[in-house]
């Protein structure tokens, strides 16, 4: 059994789209460092935890 | 207060969701939300053995393969990423998390040869908190955004994913509720630009209804849609998602033959002896695609 044709264009398409949600926040952030001249990696702090499962 | 906060969220992770999930599912069944004729034992112990096995054996392996892997995968870079703002790690992680399991969930729907490993957790006849766990084995093993959170924990991004992980199991498990919870906001005029912003932001009992429905294109189902998970925002971007302030009247899969919990569980590995049916030896791969 086959994906059809326009499904599978419409993946591609969106999967085209996410990448750049997926960099948005990134980008988003860095703009902000340089509108604000912060540069938080300057004074590294270490944090950790756990995760969890979600459906 | 930001401690409490952080201790509500610490146990919420460990042990609070599993009792969260036991109490509002008490209540379904007390308040009549369990139909005896649909909840019948097959379900039910598919119900439990969802819930319990990926807790006490499947996580703890996730996580312990993810510690182990991860400094070999991506050495000298733990917590490398720690200086990244509190309010920025969490955007980060909740598009990186929710927007790969909208990938993941819906990729389960539209590729044909992906859909009887996620048929588990649609074959149920009902919703609510017995159902919400639901998943073949295999299914719960490749949740692919696990191992992209367990990746960014390591990079320094930890604190945050507390939060975002914790955030998104409660909208995610109030939206497999069968309490409308969302429906006040439908009903009183007042509210109504809230369920606006709220209905295309997260999931609710509505829209994720439509997906767990057993029909499609009735202007209320929709299960080959609405695959959000905690944001609805995908499905309006993808346009993959519809939103009718409607609860469908009856959930599963049309062609659903009660297929034995074992093999609905572990598919591929035991296989239903239920004639026809998709989780059998040569059943077919999408069950809806054969003609009746």
């Amino acid at each position: 059994m086959r994906i059809p044709k326009e499904t599978k264009q419409k993946i591609f398409r969106d999967i085209v789209v996410s990448l750049f949600l997926y960099a948005l926040p990134v980008i988003l952030m860095f703009l902000s460092f340089y509108i604000t001249g912060k540069k938080p990696w300057l004074n590294q702090g270490k944090k950790n935890t756990v995760i969890i499962m979600n459906h | 207060m930001i401690k409490i906060i952080e201790s509500i969220f610490q146990n919420l992770s460990v042990w609070g969701l599993p009792v969260l999930i036991i109490i509002v599912g008490i209540f379904e069944f007390i308040f009549g939300l369990y139909d005896k004729k649909t909840w019948t034992r097959n379900e039910i112990y598919l119900d439990i053995t969802c819930f319990v096995i990926p807790r006490i054996v499947i996580q703890p392996m996730i996580i312990f393969f993810s510690l182990k892997l991860l400094p070999l995968v991506l050495p000298g870079l733990k917590n490398e990423f720690a200086w990244v703002p509190f309010g920025w790690a969490f955007f980060i992680i909740a598009v990186a998390d929710d927007l790969t399991q909208y990938w993941y969930h819906r990729l389960h729907h539209q590729v044909p040869f992906l859909w009887r490993f996620h048929r588990t957790h649609h074959s149920a006849p009902y919703m609510g908190m017995s159902m919400a766990s639901r998943q073949n084995v295999l299914y719960t093993i490749f949740f692919s955004q696990i191992y992209l959170t367990a990746a960014l924990v390591y990079l320094g991004l930890g604190y945050a994913a507390l939060f975002v992980t914790g955030i998104k199991s409660l909208i995610t498990l109030a939206a497999h509720s069968s309490i409308p919870w969302d429906k006040p906001f439908y009903k009183y005029r007042i509210l109504h630009p809230i369920a606006w912003v709220l209905e295309r932001l997260i999931s609710t009992p509505a829209t994720h209804q439509a997906h767990h429905a057993d029909t499609h294109g009735d202007g209320v189902g929709n299960y080959k849609g609405n695959f959000g998970n905690m944001f609805f925002i995908w499905d309006i971007i993808f346009k993959t998602g519809i939103i009718t302030r409607k609860y469908p009247q009856s959930f599963g899969i049309k062609h659903y033959k009660q297929e034995e919990w074992y093999a609905q569980f572990a598919w591929p590995f035991f296989k239903s002896k239920k004639p026809g049916s998709e989780l059998a030896a040569n059943g077919p791969m999408v069950g809806d695609e054969i003609p009746e």
